[in-house]
């Protein structure tokens, strides 16, 4: 089996773009929906690229360029994309056009840009790659699937790099619909947020890896019974999970950690990162850079504590998503 | 006329999304695609919702399109002649 690594993430989120800054100085967010902290697009794109691109696509493009070129890679063997709701924005304009104007006269941008498959194609376009290019769109667990589809790829010998990306936006009205049915904006509940967050991961290790990917497993438990890993997980240090307010998401967290990793301290990132359908992502961010520091920040204990040093560790990268599905990615320091 | 060609470069900027241009930097006598704007087929497309949109305009030769979209004095003739709101 061929070892995995990380060798290179890149964010644009409520914390400062590009930057791994909110890991000493975390950027407190009180609302209860929070819209990324965007850098100035002007920058990094000509005007005749940017003007078409909805605020995903720009994200997108840009964490990925950058991703890409802090591991000197031009051209990934595979660009694997996790979203759960895909340019939303565009759909959303488009939808709206569709009704007011009676399915006639409708634009052809928007429309090209209402699918979910656009980000990782226009990677792919301006990168001139014409490699495997994959999309997952499964709601909380979209990030994952995409992580495992590399990681299994990779470790077959399939391919040798590949980037994978997790990105959503979250509009005012969609927000507002996901408050009415409770999934976000609630009392207590970790802000809204959107995710733009690529990495790439190699067999190569590099002066710049971040840890390597021991495993990555999903488990689906759509029948109440207690949820049963395949693998099992000895020797973790901490486990991060998706922790985010909402006593019924959490406590599924807690039970199963505690029955599961007894003893073992529970690490969370959405209070830093907020709530989206790829927040998952910022969890393996997170524990990432923890593993590439040598240190916890104290903020990111879930029963908050005082940094900590690391010297060798393992973190455990647990999400559930309606209490249904489960996924487990294992990380070590290199 | 000059107050379509206003109209007309107002209605380009925002329908094409061309941040950081101004209606003055449009020169109307330069070409919409290739060199001038640098328009491309998308932008061709959203034109075409944007004449029968704003102006009743239903074209439906494209070969046509190539003419009418020389420039934006042209256009402007074009509409001025054919506009039915």
């Amino acid at each position: 089996m061929n070892s995995i690594y990380i060798n290179s993430i890149k964010h644009i989120s409520a914390q400062k773009p590009l930057s791994d800054e909110w890991f000493d100085e975390p950027v407190q967010n009180s609302e209860n929906y929070v819209r990324a902290t965007d850098p100035d697009f002007k920058q990094y794109f000509a005007p005749n690229t940017a003007r078409r691109l909805g605020k995903i696509l720009k994200r997108a493009l840009l964490v990925s360029q950058a991703a890409m070129k802090n591991d000197d890679v031009s051209q990934p063997d595979a660009i694997i994309t996790g979203t759960g709701l895909g340019c939303i924005e565009n759909t959303e304009l488009f939808l709206d056009k569709m009704v007011r104007e009676g399915e006639e006269l409708l634009n052809p941008t928007q429309f090209m840009q209402s699918t979910h498959n656009t980000v990782s194609s226009l990677v792919a376009i301006e990168a001139k790659c014409h490699n495997y290019n994959m999309t997952y769109s499964h709601k909380g667990i979209s990030f994952e699937c995409a992580l495992q589809d590399a990681f299994l790829q990779m470790q077959s010998g399939k391919i040798q790099n590949a980037l994978v990306g997790a990105h959503d936006e979250m509009t005012p009205a969609y927000f507002t619909l996901l408050k009415k049915v409770g999934y976000l904006g609630q009392s207590n509940q970790t802000f809204a947020g959107e995710s733009a967050v690529a990495m790439m991961l190699s067999n190569r290790k590099a002066k710049n890896t971040f840890c390597k990917i021991d495993a990555i497993e999903k488990v689906y438990n759509g029948f109440g019974l207690p949820v049963k890993p395949a693998m099992t997980y000895t020797g973790i240090d901490f486990v991060m999970v998706g922790t985010n307010g909402v006593a019924e998401n959490d406590n599924i967290y807690f039970e199963n950690c505690v029955r599961l990793f007894p003893n073992v301290p529970l690490l969370q990132y959405k209070h830093i990162f907020g709530e989206s359908y790829t927040a998952p992502a910022f969890g393996v961010y997170a524990a990432a850079l923890c593993l590439k520091n040598g240190k916890i920040p104290g903020f990111l204990f879930a029963e908050k504590g005082a940094d900590c040093k690391l010297a060798s560790a393992k973190i455990l990268c647990y999400n559930q998503f309606e209490g249904k599905n489960h996924t487990f990615i294992l990380l070590s320091n290199v | 006329m000059e107050n379509l060609i206003l109209r007309l470069k107002e209605e380009i900027i925002e329908v094409l999304n061309l941040e950081d241009v101004k209606p003055a930097d449009i020169d109307e006598n330069a070409p919409l695609f290739g060199d001038g704007l640098g328009l491309d087929s998308i932008d061709a497309l959203e034109l075409i919702v944007l004449m029968e949109k704003n102006y009743g305009i239903k074209l439906k030769d494209p070969a046509l399109g190539r003419e009418i979209f020389k420039s934006v004095k042209v256009l402007s003739d074009y509409i001025a002649a054919n506009r039915t709101k």
